[in-house]
């Protein structure tokens, strides 16, 4: 059995093999051997495709050369760039095709219809930043991360960078602390768990979901998917970072354990049609 | 305007100042928080100018729950004819900037305040 802490570890080192193909249509005079790499999982395809990059440039004309114009796509699905890659990973690898995960790299015609273009690393740090402030607007009022020095901000930002956990950590905690604001003094938690709820589509959900129940006991997974479902579909499990998650868990620890580095849970939700 | 899924809830207040619109502005749904927004329903959104902004004459609008925060961003940049240059950020609350492609409904269900959204725009990044 693996102690709380340890799955925060286990969590941050979670990775996928992956092969990137170039796109033929874009590919000058002969097509490259593919790349193969490994992703962390909690990592952002932009921060983690500079040799991918460097590689396969060298490859494409190098008439629209423009590194916030390079997307990738899995299957003829172009996968958004500010989402953890585990997130894209669960939402869209079909299992019958195995490893590595086999993705296409493209220099010219970036979707804009579909994507949002993240043309620097300064621009996907903002977005990473915005996500913290409302996970901790949902979590604690946002009164911890008002509070943080820009330098805290910018630890959080290196630490998932550079892959950094004790980094990571240090400041993260503080984030992850409760707080007994839920008139429920004998248990802290958050005032709400920060969460996205994802459809087959790949679209997601968010609601106001609080971690304590009607009798003011932990809420579980369980009763959150009942919560969730409606009469046409019932919600019957969830799986994160690859998991499924065991049913009687509650909704807080999940949140304290297994969110990604911006504070939100991504839960893949498996629906049955009733 | 007739195609547009922004509608005109009540007609321009002739009002200048911003205060004064905000104190015009009646109550119509008082709602509580939690109150789920059905599939194509409509969410009311309250546009608030912030930092050198021009101000909107009509603050509060009926939006489509399913459009996304990029659409409400090129509707005020239309509105306010910026020029083609000039960006458009969003806030929620005056805390976060919501992703471009989040949808209305999600912020509604999680940050919406007695039955709307309030959105701060600017043309300078504001709160980080």
């Amino acid at each position: 059995m693996a102690t709380d802490r340890e799955v925060l570890r286990i969590v941050w080192d979670g990775q996928i093999p992956a092969v990137i193909h170039a796109d033929p249509e874009e590919v000058d005079i002969q097509q490259p051997e593919d790349f193969y790499l490994i992703f962390p999982r909690l990592s952002y395809l932009p921060l983690v495709s500079d040799k991918v990059k460097k590689y396969f440039q060298k490859y494409v004309n190098n008439q629209q050369l423009d590194a916030g114009n390079i997307w990738f796509d899995y299957n003829g699905t172009p996968l958004k760039l500010h989402y953890p890659i585990g997130v894209l990973y669960d939402l869209t690898h079909r299992e019958d095709e195995g490893l590595p995960w086999r993705l296409t790299i493209h220099f010219t015609k970036f979707p804009e219809d579909v994507l949002v273009k993240f043309s620097t690393k300064d621009i996907l740090e903002s977005h990473f930043l915005s996500c913290l402030k409302e996970a901790d607007v949902l979590k604690h009022r946002g009164q911890i991360i008002s509070a943080m020095t820009k330098k805290d901000h910018n630890q959080l930002w290196l630490g998932l960078v550079n892959d950094k956990f004790d980094q990571f950590w240090a400041v993260n905690r503080r984030l992850m602390e409760s707080c007994s604001s839920n008139g429920n003094g004998s248990d802290e938690c958050f005032k709400h768990i920060p969460v996205r709820l994802y459809n087959e589509d790949g679209t997601f959900t968010q609601k106001l979901i609080s971690p304590i129940n009607e009798t003011g006991q932990r809420r579980t997974l369980h009763e959150m998917l009942e919560e969730i479902s409606n009469t046409d579909k019932q919600a019957v499990a969830v799986r994160t970072h690859g998991v499924f998650v065991h049913e009687e868990t509650p909704i807080q620890w999940m949140s304290e354990h297994l969110s990604y580095p911006d504070n939100f849970l991504h839960l893949h939700i498996i629906y049955k049609e009733i | 305007m007739s195609d547009s899924p922004i509608t005109e809830e009540q007609p321009p207040p002739s009002l200048k100042r911003e205060e004064s619109i905000a104190s015009s502005i009646p109550e119509e749904h008082p709602q509580p928080q939690s109150l789920s927004v059905q599939p194509n329903s409509k969410v009311d959104i309250l546009l608030n100018a912030t930092g050198n902004v021009p101000i909107m004459k009509k603050r509060k609008w009926a939006v489509d729950a399913n459009k996304p925060i990029s659409w409400i961003m090129q509707f005020i940049h239309k509105y306010l004819k910026l020029d083609p240059e000039e960006q458009v950020f969003l806030y929620v609350n005056q805390t976060f900037a919501p992703s471009p492609d989040q949808i209305v409904r999600n912020l509604f269900e999680c940050h919406g305040t007695n039955g709307k959204l309030v959105l701060y725009y600017c043309k300078n990044q504001a709160w980080g």
